[in-house]
């Protein structure tokens, strides 16, 4: 067995039991007095409608399971298709769910110790009163918390015998009761609304099933045990669910749980009824069981999220520190735990589990969404061992059912819940767009595609991407001639400040064409572009840079640069140019906004004759944009071990001046290592026979807006196209107030 | 060199446990080594921490031994007994010692945690050498080697 494979030890009878330990928990123990007591005997049909909807989300979860069998499970697939914004979203609500259902697990076991050592009276110190059964829960908390920071392998093991223990008491009840059923027992059934808001209420008991995809990693055979893991375990709790609310409606009078003082807990007492005291003492036990192992389930869950959040960004790695002692993800645990013992302090019962419902509901609309966006996506990787029966037709309902759900749930807890998505966001855009590294399949299948998309998703698209908050160096490529040369030079800056070459296949068509019909194009467009970025993937990795790729198709070829320039956070944008290059100098529309328009960030544009950086010529006279070139200039001298020769042409009689100012300049920019020239007379003409000696030519521009009038074509410079070296111009972005740089 | 330290298996447990081996090791004429790091699994359950979270530990525990050692030969390794896994990768790479340096922590701490240690030098069917901590070792004894 190879070692990939020791890594991988759930069978798949411990898959299944992670999701039903997980569900079986309060929810069935503490809710069906609630359910029965407000939809009557169609409190069978809400759990079964529970788990109907939650049965949608399981064949989702499990073909994204397959795909991706990954640490993190829900928020990853969310992130990996939607982008981190949503990932975001899914993330935090994932985290806090699995909080507040821990926090709803630990009451629910509150009220069952509780009920065993029968404690009834509030504890009272002073004018504060708790609760025993908060303060149970609190201590129970306490406690499951801290096995998880110390952490034991016996408890996991441990969890596959109490669900067997579980099931079995379940079982026997089930059983009991369905002998003693009497279908004139059952209460009279509740109305749509009435039915609905109990679903709502009880589907905290079906939140499990998707921390089996969070474990993914860890399973034997993931393409084949994770689906019969995620949706056998749906079904299997369902049916129990359903026997158990059935036996609690049939095989006792009615008005009998209605009839309940309110600190019994109407499973033992029916229990108790059907099987005498043994019954009773089965069904507390099983109670405990239940709320333990889902707490302590969810509790390990939840930091395999944070894990996931932290490599994508989201939160600070920080958090995910491994003890040295006991190699638990003791941080992330504690304040979990933390968040845990607040919201039982803070929350009633019914709070807690529908807190839990929603923010699950949440993620598991996004989820079939993600889903979805895989499909209609397609990306190269993705290839699920199982798929979604009749698609699309089963993750659109579960999208619909999922997020109609929440309509029903109590409005404090959806008030609440939209809060939290909203600050999921702003933490996003405030924190984590920075950090973020992980662009989502959504945007990339909507940006790939930007002119078939409507202008405002596209928008949308790269308005929310993440930007890494790394050094970006953008590569416009049109003709497959130069990739090379531009690529060696952009790798060469990116692999100097450690940052992601971003090379970008611009397609022009001309405007007579729409680019409807461009799209008809598109399996030829797509070819030569996937060579071309393929190529320059191998060029930028012989640096070892990150290169991510992309095409854009558009009318006019140099302003979709500027554009992209500008929506894909480039800090830099190294760009061939000549007569062949992008769109044909002089035209018209080109010259329109020139004027108002500088660069929208650093441009090194490359008259392209070779590229060979040996011997560097920088003719300067100081100011921002031969900053730039002597920056660059810099990076190549420590690439490439480059001979830098830096140029100022002065009056005559001026040399002495220019030699200070020189040296001073030289020293100034950590070039102080290079030979330093001064000429005379016409700056061009000095220029010209300068480089005759060089390989390569370094112009800043000498003012703003240069570059895009040079690209546009409405002005020349001869310069350019007298030397027989490869030019490189450069303009520096000019930073502007804070409002020009956010828009 | 001794014979002893010719083909060596270090295992490590945290960041700084794999510094403070490898520093020790370095005292010492030794010939080629493995560092290697245990990820505990819980044999048919949930483990405390996600592989892939673990498997990330262990390249930073790595990082910190190459930063010592400089490149040498690393594997992260399975199993539900931690000793029991190292004694089996010695086996399988015919180590010539198992060598740990002594990582401290009360009474309490070894029983909640086990203490891998004492079962590695109990059980074992190849040399185990425990080095002190040089960094710790304040007042070290002036043995010739």
């Amino acid at each position: 067995m190879s070692d990939g494979e020791l890594a991988k030890d759930i069978g798949p009878l411990a898959a299944l039991t992670i999701g039903v330990g997980t569900m079986i928990g309060a929810g069935i123990f503490v809710l069906p007095r609630t359910a029965i007591s407000q939809a009557g005997s169609f409190a069978i049909v809400a759990f079964t409608v529970g788990g109907a909807i939650a049965l949608l989300t399981a064949f989702s979860a499990s073909e994204l399971g397959t795909a991706m069998p990954k640490s993190g499970g829900a928020y990853y697939y969310v992130n990996h298709a939607l982008g981190p914004m949503f990932g975001s979203i899914a993330g935090w609500a994932n985290w806090l769910g699995l909080a507040f259902a821990s926090a709803f697990y630990m009451v629910g076991f509150g009220q069952y110790i509780q009920q065993i050592f029968g404690l009834s009276t509030a504890v009272g110190v002073g004018p504060i009163s708790l609760d025993p059964v908060k303060l149970i829960a609190l201590g129970g908390a306490a406690l499951f918390i801290a096995v998880n920071y110390i952490g034991a392998k016996e408890t996991g093991r441990l969890q596959n015998v109490i669900v067997v223990i579980l099931v079995g008491i379940l079982a026997v009840f089930t059983i009991y009761g369905g002998l003693q059923a009497d279908p004139s027992n059952l209460p009279p059934t509740a109305g749509f609304s009435d039915t609905m808001a109990v679903t709502g209420i009880i589907f905290v008991s079906y939140l499990g099933f998707v921390q089996i995809t969070s474990v993914a990693e860890e399973i034997q055979n993931p393409g084949v045990n994770l689906p019969r893991a995620v949706i056998g375990s749906v079904l299997l709790v369902t049916a129990i669910y359903a026997l158990v609310l059935l036996t609690m409606a049939a095989a006792v009078e009615p008005g009998f749980i209605n009839g309940l003082p309110t600190e019994q807990i109407a499973v033992v007492e029916v229990a108790r009824i059907l099987l005498g005291p043994v019954g009773a003492i089965a069904m507390l036990l099983g109670g405990l069981l239940a709320t333990a192992s889902s707490a302590n389930a969810s509790i390990l869950a939840s930091s395999r999220i944070n894990f996931a959040m932290g490599r994508d960004g989201i939160v600070s790695e920080s958090l995910n520190e491994i003890h040295p002692r006991f190699a638990t993800p003791y941080r992330s645990i504690a304040v979990t735990g933390g968040l845990i013992l607040l919201f039982i302090a803070a929350g009633t019962v019914e709070t807690l589990a529908s807190m839990g419902s929603v923010l699950h509901l949440i993620i598991y609309g996004l989820l079939n969404v993600g889903l979805i966006v895989m499909r209609e996506g397609e990306p190269a990787e993705y290839d699920p061992d199982y798929t979604v029966p009749l698609y699309p037709v089963v993750p659109i309902l579960g999208t619909l059912t999922s997020l109609g759900l929440i309509v029903f749930l109590p409005p404090v807890a959806i008030g609440l819940s939209g809060a939290l998505v909203v600050g999921a966001v702003l933490w996003y855009f405030v924190y984590a767009r920075s950090r973020a590294t992980k662009e989502g399949i959504l945007s990339q299948f909507i940006l790939s595609r930007s002119d078939e998309m409507p202008d405002a998703a596209v928008n949308a698209a790269t308005g929310v991407q993440p930007d890494g908050g790394n050094y970006r160096v953008m590569v416009p490529l049109a003709n497959p001639e130069h990739e090379t040369d531009l690529i060696t030079l952009a790798s060469a800056v990116a692999k100097q400040r450690g940052g992601t070459v971003v090379a970008t296949h611009i397609v022009s068509v001309p405007d007579q064409t729409a680019l409807a019909g461009a799209a008809e194009r598109a399996d030829e467009i797509d070819e030569t572009s996937e060579r071309l970025l393929a190529s320059a993937k191998e060029d930028a990795k012989t640096f070892g840079v990150d290169v991510e790729t992309r095409t854009i198709i558009s009318h006019k070829s140099f302003e979709a640069i500027f554009d992209a320039a500008k929506s894909h956070d480039a800090d830099l944008v190294v760009m061939g140019w000549g007569p062949d290059s992008h769109g044909s100098p002089g035209r018209a529309e080109s010259a329109m906004d020139e004027l108002t328009e500088a660069v929208p960030c650093d441009f090194l544009v490359m008259r392209d004759r070779g590229f060979d950086p040996s011997r560097i010529l920088l003719p300067t006279a100081g100011g921002p944009d031969s900053d730039l070139t002597a920056s660059i200039a810099k990076l190549l001298q420590a690439e490439y071990d480059s001979e830098v020769t830096l140029l100022n042409v002065a009056d005559e009689g001026e040399r002495d001046d220019a030699e200070a100012f020189l040296e001073a300049w030289a020293d100034e920019h950590g070039l102080a290592d290079a030979t330093l020239r001064i000429e005379t007379g016409d700056v061009e003409t000095a220029i010209e026979s300068a480089a005759e000696d060089a390989t390569l030519l370094f112009v800043g521009a000498t003012e703003e807006g240069l570059l895009r009038r040079l690209v546009g074509g409405s002005i020349v410079l001869d310069v350019v196209d007298d030397v027989e070296c490869t030019v490189v111009l450069g303009e520096k972005h000019r930073h502007r107030g804070l409002l020009e740089r956010l828009f | 060199m001794s014979d002893l330290l010719e083909n060596v298996l270090l295992p490590v447990a945290s960041e700084e446990d794999a510094r403070t081996s490898a520093r020790a090791l370095t005292g010492h004429d030794y010939g080629t080594v493995t560092v290697v790091h245990v990820v505990e699994k819980a044999d048919g359950a949930p483990d405390k921490a996600g592989v892939e979270q673990r498997e990330q530990a262990a390249e930073e525990m790595f990082e910190a031994a190459r930063a010592v050692l400089g490149d040498v030969e690393t594997d992260v390794l399975y199993g539900s007994d931690v000793a029991e896994t190292i004694f089996d990768a010695a086996a399988e790479r015919n180590s010539s010692a198992i060598v740990v340096t002594p990582r401290g922590g009360n009474r309490f701490v070894q029983l909640i945690t086990g203490d891998v240690a004492l079962h590695l030098v109990t059980d074992t069917d190849r040399p185990v050498v425990v080095l002190p901590d040089d960094e710790t070792d304040t007042d070290p004894p002036d043995t010739d080697e």
